[in-house]
């Protein structure tokens, strides 16, 4: 999933400073499960903003705000809402930020759609509801064939291929010492796996071309 | 002077360190300098260490050079993607630079800008492997280049990092990248040293090997280095030796355990790499207790 965390309450209400009607829109998917913009944060933020004096004309959470037909689905019968805010609000990622900005110009709209959250990953559940840690950086290019199905590009603060830096003390990483560092935990796993033969040899720099932005998938 | 002329010579091979200013003035660092002038074989200028903003290794290590004292260019891979650490490269071989020690680089983390965008587009071995390749006249595109560079590279290793086979393994990457020198994290404990040395015999690893020692200066900064330095295991012997001085004797205890250390290292090993924080004047000292200079 994608993690996003709830915007300093003053940035939010900075952006909405010329913004008197307003309509908040959450997201069922990632956001929900984030704690960030499922219906009891969507419930909050209109707290939040009419204590603030804002006038909310509709709240809601579309089944996920990152799919267009979703958002389509969910803003359809409330087309005079939409018409009638002054800006969108939306407790999603910045996926779903863009794609609700899409459904306002596809309905012939200009409006203003801003953020609530920031996102800070993409998240696995390592303990549901409660410890989510990011992974993968969807490089584009997967090593963990060869490291014990550890990644060394996200999991090492510094994304080094070809074994640890002279930073791991104790077992953890330079940059935070309650971090395991990468690539001990590589080694121990390969060295238990049989394949420590998979890092004892050269690691060519890694192909950043594969993580050029903006990726598509295109069907 | 290439350090591997050196070492091939049989030269028992003695390297400094200074960090580069803080700003344009280079007074400070080039008096930190001139007690190693014709004491030791080479100097090494660091590159923004700790990931703290400095004057560059490249213009401080010319700098020494044009004040007679044989720089070690110390290169990282934490600011600089690979485009500009070949450009660096070969700036580098345009200024008369034939030393360079690859690096990763501390994280942005532990410096001054801690806000800025750490790059790592190369680890060290990969840093290694291309330097290499500008040594036979290619970039790492594979394009020739108008002039190769003929630089002597060194690599680093932390031999009380654990666990000390994937430091090895990785030495190793190093050494078959192109490193003629290794350069150790600190060491204060002979034991652990000649195991290192056995473990790199029995894979038979030739390359040279420096030993770095860190002057310890008091009790209390090997207890910070033991907790907040990655590789660094100073012995609660040497600590409480430290504890037992009084101040006015500190720098005498320094150069007493240095010395210790140098006549403990010097024949497991081909040379040893002195990071003096500052004390450089207790160098020449220490090389001539331990008969490595007349």
């Amino acid at each position: 999933m994608i993690g996003t965390v709830w915007k300093p309450e003053e940035e939010i209400l900075g952006a909405l400073q010329n913004a008197k009607n307003i309509f908040v829109v959450g997201c069922g998917g990632c956001a929900k499960v984030a704690r960030s913009g499922g219906q009891l944060e969507v419930d909050k933020m209109v707290k939040l903003l009419e204590s603030n004096g804002k006038n909310i004309i509709a709240a809601g959470v579309p089944e996920r705000t990152c799919y267009i037909q979703f958002v389509r689905t969910f803003f359809d019968p409330k087309m005079s809402e939409l018409k009638e805010c002054d800006a969108v609000l939306v407790l999603g990622c910045g996926g779903a930020v863009q794609v609700v900005r899409q459904a306002t110009e596809e309905y012939g709209l200009v409006k203003h759609v801003y953020s609530g959250l920031n996102s800070v990953g993409h998240m696995d559940t390592i303990v549901p509801g409660e410890y989510f840690l990011e992974q993968c950086s969807e490089c584009g290019d997967c090593v963990l064939n060869l490291t014990g199905a550890i990644c060394p590009v996200t999991k090492c603060s510094k994304g080094l291929l070809n074994g640890p830096c002279g930073g791991s003390k104790d077992g953890k990483c330079e940059v935070d010492p309650e971090r395991d560092c990468a690539w001990v935990l590589i080694y121990e796993r390969l060295k238990a796996l049989g394949q420590l033969e998979n890092v004892s040899t050269y690691w060519e720099p890694k192909d950043y071309s594969k993580a050029a932005r903006p990726r598509k998938l295109v069907f | 002077m290439k350090l591997c002329d050196l070492f091939e010579k049989g030269k028992f091979v003695v390297t400094g360190e200074a960090a580069p200013p803080k700003g344009t003035n280079t007074a400070k660092m080039l008096s930190e300098a001139a007690p190693l002038k014709d004491m030791v074989d080479a100097v090494n200028i660091t590159d923004n260490q700790s990931a703290v903003v400095k004057m560059g290794s490249l213009a401080a290590s010319r700098c020494l050079k044009d004040n007679g004292i044989e720089p070690v260019y110390q290169l990282t891979c934490r600011d600089r993607n690979r485009l500009a650490i070949q450009s660096d490269l070969l700036s580098a071989a345009a200024l008369g630079i034939e030393n360079v020690l690859c690096l990763t680089g501390d994280h942005v983390s532990l410096g001054d800008h801690p806000h800025a965008k750490a790059v790592y587009d190369l680890d060290s071995v990969q840093l290694l492997k291309i330097a290499s390749g500008l040594n036979h006249g290619k970039d790492s595109s594979g394009n020739e280049l108008d002039g190769s560079t003929d630089f002597c590279l060194g690599a680093v290793v932390s031999p009380c990092t654990e666990p000390v086979e994937m430091q090895v393994i990785k030495l190793e990457k190093k050494i078959e990248a192109g490193a003629c020198f290794i350069q150790t994290q600190a060491v204060y404990d002979t034991r652990l040293l000649e195991d290192f040395m056995n473990r790199l015999a029995r894979r038979n690893i030739t390359v040279p090997v420096m030993v770095g020692i860190v002057f310890i200066k008091s009790a209390s900064m090997a207890n910070y280095m033991n907790k907040n330095v990655a590789g660094i295991e100073v012995p609660e012997t040497i600590i409480k030796e430290f504890e037992n001085t009084p101040g006015d004797g500190l720098k005498a205890k320094s150069l007493e355990i240095t010395i210790g250390l140098v006549n403990a290292y010097k024949d497991m090993c081909q040379g040893i790499h002195f990071m003096p924080l500052g004390w450089t004047d207790m160098v020449p000292e220490v090389l001539k207790s331990t008969g490595l200079r007349p």
